[in-house]
């Protein structure tokens, strides 16, 4: 992928020198499609979620006349299926597309990776503003494969092992129906698929405030990056990202 | 002195292992027995910790024979720590559940687990169908299966099997033994009436599926019954559940007016002299049940409360689950251990610490000067006791109570004998066939009460208001008891921040087949056993018979 | 039983290893003795043995309660004196057995000994299981510990059958904290088909099902993961639970014996484990159709199901997480995580700014208005 390195403003940057903003195009098609369909299909599986583990509408009449857990169900399905090929894409995404589309990998096998995950924490602590990475840095990525990755599948694994339940003999069942017993049953999968269920609010909390905090801090434009795909970045800054291959 | 010491281990047509040992002197009469509960599973211990409404659930596996009798103990326990009064239609619904479980399970012993030690299969082949025919037709006239083609069947069915050479239960069995004396005519009808029975028991119990939704183990519910009662649904406790509940009850009264009493009144003759073996202990304890008014008012209950003791029928001493003086456990003989050192404990205070002390197994014979038993020793103010239907029907009689006195006179009319032969192997199991008599009449009853309460446009099944953990005490406790069909049931528990603190189970078996106490003391079992001449040491049918007139359930015992 | 054709007769059997007629013949009158018969009877056992042989089935209880057997002659088609009386040969069950102590090891102990000589097969059917602490004493028969009974009998078992919760899944005796060390069947005995009939108990016309299928068809039913055959556990009981249509709608019943509790609504709220339990008690139902727990207006418990007993309170629809040290349900520790996290951020945000007017001050000061 060719990186298109474009100055912001020349005119602006030589008044200026030291805050010489460059713009980078970091985040390509595929990942904002994948980030926000994620996005969309987290809350929707969340919410959905909640009210499938207690449902509090109660329609009078009879039940021909009503489908409302039924449709929160089919929602939560649907949206369960979405997510599961948004997420096998943002897989395949990982091999095909750009440098910062592996950024977030943990490559904990490297020093530099360690380096770079204590310095970006420490940096949010001391409200520490060190250099920009394009890519995510370290403690994002470690942040996306345990909150996104990780919980991802699990929540994957679990919720189609609920789903092969009905038909355990079915495909579903033989592709996951392992999970059952290696939970210790029907009614522990259910129990953490719920609790799971809750790791994606924690992770949506952090994230969200860090993209601000972090888009304030170091002036990157990081906010709407996701939007545009592009990232801003001062001279000197590419020196550091140089571990990420 | 004992000269030969016999061992029965598995006792079998019994639930759970049991395991006898007696000694006997040169004539071959029984001197000293001990009484052994082989298993354990820790029920009190599982208990601790869990969510107080779950209990009943977890007691009412502590037996399959007599199921739902440990479920209302635990749910009357909660209620009453929690101060739970449950509407009256699910007071009469679980006395209904009570009584069909009562009469099935009498009706089981009798015939399945029982009938046995008197009936001889093998003799049964060689019986003359008419004569049976007209056996059948003097003892019970009304009962209808009793043409000679009928028998004549049965006897050939039967031949059939003996001769598959494959006698599969019956095999290896004490058949011809001298202590058999009934005619083969009389073997033969009670083998026809054991099949019979073994059809019905089926039937009688669907009055637990239509309340409980399955037999065994129905569901139970803290604060009431989870059956709503509605006549407008079909999909509650309606008019033809009801109408299915009032056929199963009168053909609970047909089978035990036409099969079970004249059966026991045909058998019973030849068997008189076991009037004079079997009684053991003398001493009765009754916490009674069927409330009329509430389980927290035992003046209304059919069944009345009460001790008897040294067979004083004269006097029935008042008995209180919640003093701590009355009822308490020990472990001088059991497998336990007491922490706090005391020799005996109310079970409030009880614990429940397993400390295996015996022979390293395979083992031959239990030291009856030491700990043998897993079953505790429970105490009545220190008298070892015995439970059961017999207690109940003495406690009633003595207690003057006109229902008891007209089906005890009635029986000991018909066998033309007195009062002091219940006292006996062959009182107990003629007193529960009249308990069985009773309970049927009592179902419906019960369900009389039950109907006139709906016509009354009462409908409520479960009070829960306390249903709720956030509306409860930080701390409380309770006790929960039933007259189970083996006898008094108590259950005692603890509450603690929502979750059962301690739990503890003294069972009619327990009281039973209890090991000897701090005071050498024997439990019932043993102390029915000595005295009891055996024929045939290598085959224990007197054994059989004493111990299983009382009918034991191990895994309720020990639990 | 057309298996017939395919079993040899006992006599079979016996010439293979080399009986002659003769002794065959002997072996008959000793049994027909052993059986209390008198000598008229020996032509009969001599027939019986050279056609008719119905399959021994040996039925060890261990830690129990009993309820399995007492399901299992509950049993409407067949009737459970058919099985037993036409179609087995149920030589050793210590529930419902005539004979009682040494004479019923003795019996047990010759089965298993003719299975080793190669004369004889048997079914065992496992009614509870063994415990295994402290060297199996919390449960002996005949002196000897039920685990070393179980050991000895399953090795030359043609089958073995787990009756119930107690010997597929461990059931309450196996529940925290398992004082006993009670393991299920299948943990103990290996490399024999082992058929898991789970249910606390399980249904009376499922027991008595399973054995004659397998006497029918002779073969065993198809298993599936958990060891549980097919045909009467591979559906959950919320796919076919009448009630379905209530929880489809969103109906619940949100109280005990409220107005949904008597129109039979779904309960689902009341902590109903039919979404989670593997049974057929939704089509068979119970005791000859009548009802089934949910039926008669109580959620199931899922008394099928490995360690429902651990999955409490059966009143909740989730259970507590666990995980040890935590009392919690996946809501109170997912919302508390929720809170942490905000409050987090919160208090990160608040320094951050005050942090920033602390700078803008010094800033002020110092005059140097370039860094930030
Ligand atoms: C208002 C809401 C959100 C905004 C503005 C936002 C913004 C962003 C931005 C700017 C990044 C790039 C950060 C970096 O360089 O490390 C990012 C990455 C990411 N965000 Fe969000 N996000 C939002 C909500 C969510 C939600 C709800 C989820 C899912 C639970 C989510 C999951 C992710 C993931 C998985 C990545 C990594 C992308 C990748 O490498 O494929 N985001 N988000
Ligand atoms: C971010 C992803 C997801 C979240 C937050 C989520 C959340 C939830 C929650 C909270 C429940 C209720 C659990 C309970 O209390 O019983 C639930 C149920 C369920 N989820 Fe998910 N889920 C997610 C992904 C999935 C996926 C990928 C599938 C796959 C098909 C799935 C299938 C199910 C099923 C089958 C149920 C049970 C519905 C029922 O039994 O009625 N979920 N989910
Ligand atoms: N003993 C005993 Fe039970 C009874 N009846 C219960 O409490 O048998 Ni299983
Ligand atoms: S599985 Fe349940 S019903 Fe069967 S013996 Fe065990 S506890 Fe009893
Ligand atoms: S009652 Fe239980 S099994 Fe039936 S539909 Fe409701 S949740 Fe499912
Ligand atoms: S509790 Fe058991 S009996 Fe059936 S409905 Fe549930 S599996
Ligand atoms: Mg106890």
């Amino acid at each position: 992928m060719a990186s298109v390195v474009k100055p912001l403003d020349p005119a602006d940057a030589a008044a200026r020198p030291h805050r010489y903003f460059r713009r980078q195009y970091v985040w390509q098609w595929p990942i904002r499609i994948y980030h926000w369909v994620n996005a969309v299909c987290v809350t929707v599986l969340f919410s959905t979620g909640l009210y499938i583990a207690s449902p509090i509408l109660a329609p009078a009449g009879e039940p021909v006349q009503h489908f409302v857990m039924a449709r929160f169900r089919q929602i939560h399905f649907v949206f369960a299926f979405l997510f599961l090929i948004n997420f096998l894409w943002r897989i395949y995404w990982f091999w095909m597309g750009n440098n910062y589309a592996r950024s977030g990998f943990p490559f904990f096998w490297r020093p530099q990776w360690w380096r770079d995950l204590f310095r970006q924490a420490f940096g949010y602590m001391r409200f520490h503003a060190g250099h920009i990475h394009l890519g995510h840095n370290a403690l994002g990525g470690l942040a996306y494969t345990i909150f996104v990755i990780a919980l991802g599948w699990a929540q994957i694994f679990t919720g189609l092992a609920l789903y092969s339940e009905s038909s355990p003999s079915g495909f579903w069942g033989g592709v996951v129906g392992w999970v059952i017993p290696l939970l210790g049953g029907s009614f522990q999968v259910r129990m953490w698929h719920h609790l799971f269920a809750w790791g994606f609010v924690f992770f949506a909390i952090l994230h969200i405030y860090i993209i601000l905090y972090d888009g304030l801090q170091y002036r990157n434009g990081l906010l709407t990056s996701m939007a545009s795909g592009e990232k801003f970045f001062k001279d000197g800054d590419l020196e550091h990202d140089t571990w990420i291959s | 002195m004992a000269t030969q010491r016999v061992v029965v281990d598995p006792i079998t047509r019994i639930e759970g292992h049991l395991r006898i040992e007696v000694m006997l002197d040169e004539h071959g009469t029984i001197t000293d027995a001990i009484s052994s509960g082989t298993m354990w599973r820790g029920l009190e211990l599982i208990l601790q910790g869990r969510d107080p409404r779950d209990a009943w659930a977890f007691c009412e596996r502590i037996c399959g024979v007599c199921t739902t009798v440990h479920a209302l103990a635990s749910v009357r326990a909660v209620e009453n720590a929690l101060g739970i009064a449950v509407p009256e239609n699910a007071e009469i619904i679980r006395n209904i559940m009570w009584l069909a479980q009562t009469v099935q399970d009498h009706v089981i012993h009798f015939y399945h687990l029982h009938a046995l030690d008197w009936v001889d299969i093998v003799s049964a082949l060689k019986a003359d169908p008419k004569a049976t025919s007209e056996l059948a037709q003097k003892v019970s006239p009304s009962w209808p299966k009793s043409s000679p083609g009928y028998f004549a069947d049965m006897a050939g069915t039967l031949t059939k099997f003996v001769q598959s050479g494959q006698l599969g239960l019956f095999q290896n069995a004490y058949w011809g033994h001298p202590a058999y004396k009934l005619p083969p005519e009389a073997n033969l009808m009670a083998v026809c009436h054991y099949l019979e029975a073994l059809r019905w028991q089926k039937e009688i119990i669907k009055i637990h599926t239509v309340f409980g939704g399955k037999n065994p183990h129905p569901n139970y519910l803290v604060g009431g019954m989870a059956s709503a009662i509605d006549m407008q649904s079909d999909n509650a406790i309606n008019m033809e559940r009801l109408n299915m509940v009032r056929t199963l009850i009168m053909d609970a009264i047909d089978i035990v007016e036409q099969l079970y009493i004249p059966d026991l009144l045909a058998v019973a003759p030849f068997y008189l002299e076991w009037a004079n073996y079997g009684g053991g202990l003398g001493n009765y304890l009754v916490y009674g049940d069927l409330p009329q008014n509430g389980i927290g008012d035992p003046s209304k209950f059919r069944f009345p409360r009460g001790v008897i003791l040294n067979k004083n029928l004269a006097e029935v001493l008042p008995v209180d689950l919640a003093d701590t003086e009355q009822v308490r456990e020990e472990v001088a003989h059991s497998w336990y251990e007491y922490q706090s050192g005391q020799d005996a404990l109310h079970p409030w205070e009880g614990e429940t610490r397993p400390k295996y002390a015996g022979p390293k197994p395979p083992y031959q014979q239990l030291d009856e000067n030491g700990k043998y038993s897993w079953l505790k020793s429970p105490r009545w103010k220190g008298n070892a006791m015995e439970v059961g239907p017999l207690a109940r029907m003495l406690v009633g009689y003595a207690s003057g109570a006109p229902e008891f006195k007209e089906v005890v006179e009635g029986a000991l009319g018909i066998l033309k004998v007195p009062a002091t032969v219940l006292f006996s192997t062959l009182g107990r199991t003629a007193a529960r066939g009249l308990e069985a008599r009773l309970s049927a009449r009592w179902l419906l009853a019960e369900y009389d009460r039950l109907i006139a309460n709906l016509k009354a446009g009462n409908t409520a099944t479960a009070s829960t208001e306390r249903w709720e953990p956030s509306t409860w005490p930080a701390e409380c406790k309770g006790f929960g008891f039933t007259e189970a069909p083996r006898g008094a049931l108590g259950h005692w528990v603890k509450i603690k921040d929502s979750k059962i603190d301690s739990y503890q189970i003294v069972v009619p078996s327990t009281w039973n087949a209890s090991p000897k106490d701090g005071r050498e003391q024997h439990g019932a079992y043993e102390a029915a056993l000595i005295g009891t001449p055996m024929a045939d040491p290598k085959r224990p049918v007197e054994i059989l018979r004493t111990i299983h007139s009382f009918d034991p359930c191990l895994a309720c015992a020990s639990h | 039983m057309n298996s017939r054709s395919r079993r040899p007769s006992t006599y079979e059997v016996l010439r293979e290893h080399g009986f002659d007629r003769r002794s065959f013949l002997k072996y008959c009158t000793v049994t027909a003795a052993a059986m209390g018969l008198d000598a008229s009877m020996v032509p009969k056992v001599v027939e019986a043995m050279e056609t008719k042989p119905r399959i021994p089935v040996i039925w060890l209880h261990g830690l129990e309660c009993t309820c399995c057997s007492e399901s299992f002659i509950r049993s409407s088609h067949p009737i459970a004196q058919d099985v037993v009386l036409n179609m087995i040969s149920l030589d050793y069950d210590d529930t419902l057995q005539a004979a009682a102590g040494f004479q019923v090891e003795e019996i047990r102990k010759g089965l298993i000994q003719q299975a080793r000589d190669g004369k004889g097969e048997y079914i065992l059917a496992v009614e509870g299981n063994a415990p295994t602490a402290d060297g199996g004493i919390y449960c002996t028969v005949g002196g000897d510990t039920f685990l070393n009974i179980l050991l000895e009998t399953a090795e030359h078992a043609k089958a073995v059958v787990a009756w119930g919760s107690c010997a597929s899944n461990g059931c309450v005796q196996a529940a925290r904290p398992n004082p006993t060390g009670a393991k299920p069947v299948h943990e103990l005995i290996h490399g024999k088909p082992v058929i898991n009939v789970p249910g606390c108990p399980p249904i009376a016309e499922v027991m008595t099902g399973v054995l004659t299928y397998i006497l029918t068809f002779d073969r065993l039913p198809e298993l599936d993961r958990q060891g549980r055959p097919k045909m009467y556990y591979g559906q959950r009981i919320h796919d076919k639970c009448y009630r379905r249509a209530f929880f489809d709608a969103g109906q619940f019943v949100e109280a005990w014996d409220d107005d949904g509790a008597r129109e039979g609504w779904c309960l689902y709220k009341m902590g109903c484990r039919g979404p989670s339990t593997y049974n057929s008690c939704s089509t068979m139902k119970w005791n000859n159709g009548v009802s089934f727990p949910i039926g008669s207006g109580h959620g199931c418990i899922g008394c099928s199901e490995n360690n429902f007993w651990d999955n409490g309170p059966f009143y909740e629809r989730l259970s507590m997480v666990p995980l040890p040290g935590v009392e919690s349900t996946p809501d109170q520790i997912g919302k508390t995580a929720a809170v942490v996290a905000g409050v987090g951020v919160a208090a990160h945000f608040t320094a951050f700014l005050a942090r920033k007017a602390m700078a803008k001050g010094k800033e002020g000061e110092s005059g140097s208005g370039e860094k930030e």
